[in-house]
């Protein structure tokens, strides 16, 4: 499964559930297809993306999903045992793993070597792991109104989708629309 | 040197004045009264491994409008600053940042003052507000400035830091 056809699926499944979305060509990639006022990409801070969920999760009642990646995970890696110490049961955190930094010349990422599912996994956290859209679409599906926090490690090919142009989105207009969706 | 601790005391009550729902903290023994003060207070927190983490559950919650606040050490700000100025500011989070500061009277660290005595200019540097409370000001101003700067923050839509003089806990008898 490519990124953008896991995205694609992503968007469906969450609706009009609130969804952060990781900065690089994860972002870029969800806009060209859809862009929703529930949707809060992060058009820089690397490795935010997740912390960033925690906190939107922890303010609401209902699902909330964050779209991670492998190398942006990493970057923030000491947010795993955060999750499991406070993750609310509300928060599903889905990590597209190809293994690489995709938006940076496409360099490994430590991902390819290390079992970062096995490390989520190692500290107490419920792990679901597929590499298809009908998998994900089981799991996403079983993990709604789970009693504790999800996360799904979605192996996905390597590369990025040629063609997409840069997200050219103003911050404050993308809150500003966030606070409006979650309120509403 | 006077005792800090009434100060601290007073930085809980005005956040408690303020009405703080959340608090995200990273440990330190200088700011341990007022993390201790906030949970004894029933706030609602969480314990981050990392000053840019802390930034970024801090900046969930406040989009999501719960009035939050950070609890830090001041040499962190190192680490925080590419999340205040990729995300918490133009994102327009609001929330509060209070940081005791280092490296001043009674440090036993040789070298905190090397990050710690340059934070002011850095913050500012990336177009954050810093105010400062120092053990020369009272208990009520500590009390008052610290809901002021918590309204403002959330007011304004933009993290601000309150850089906070505190002596290490073991230093509390120096005079």
């Amino acid at each position: 499964m490519k990124r953008i056809e896991a995205l694609e699926v992503l968007d469906q499944i969450f609706g009009n559930d609130p969804l952060i979305i990781t900065c690089g060509a994860t972002a870029r990639e969800m806009a060209s297809i859809s862009q929703k006022k529930s949707h809060l990409p992060l058009l820089d801070s690397m490795g935010l993306t997740t912390p960033v969920g925690l906190g939107v999760a922890l303010g609401v009642k209902g699902r909330v999903g964050v779209i991670d990646g492998d190398g942006s995970l990493l970057m923030g890696f000491s947010i795993l045992p955060t999750l499991k110490a406070y993750g609310p049961k509300n928060l599903i955190v889905i990590v597209l793993d190809n293994g690489q930094h995709a938006s940076a010349d496409l360099m490994l990422s430590q991902a390819s070597d290390v079992d970062i599912a096995g490390a989520a996994k190692g500290l107490g956290l419920w792990v679901g792991q597929c590499d298809s859209a009908d998998e994900m679409k089981s799991l996403i599906a079983s993990r709604t109104g789970a009693d504790e926090i999800s996360m799904i490690f979605v192996k996905i090919e390597k590369g990025n989708t040629p063609g997409i142009p840069f997200y050219l989105a103003n911050p404050p207009k993308l809150s500003a629309d966030f606070v409006e969706s979650i309120s509403s | 040197m006077r005792e800090s601790n009434s100060r601290l005391t007073a930085l809980v009550e005005g956040l408690t004045d303020w009405g703080i729902e959340y608090f995200v903290y990273v440990p330190s023994s200088h700011s341990a009264p007022v993390i201790r003060g906030l949970i004894s207070a029933g706030v609602a927190n969480v314990m981050a491994n990392r000053e840019e983490e802390a930034v970024g559950i801090a900046s969930g919650l406040a989009l999501t409008g719960k009035k939050v606040a950070i609890i830090m050490q001041d040499n962190g700000f190192g680490n925080a600053l590419t999340a205040l100025a990729t995300f918490a500011q133009p994102y327009q989070a609001g929330f509060p940042i209070f940081a005791n500061t280092r490296g001043g009277l009674g440090e036993y660290n040789s070298m905190v003052h090397s990050i710690s005595d340059s934070n002011p200019d850095l913050l500012k540097k990336i177009g954050v507000r810093v105010e400062e409370l120092g053990i020369s000001d009272s208990p009520e101003v500590w009390r008052s400035s610290s809901q002021a700067v918590a309204q403002m923050a959330v007011i304004q839509r933009r993290p601000v830091v309150t850089l906070f003089e505190s002596l290490h806990p073991g230093m509390e008898t120096i005079k």
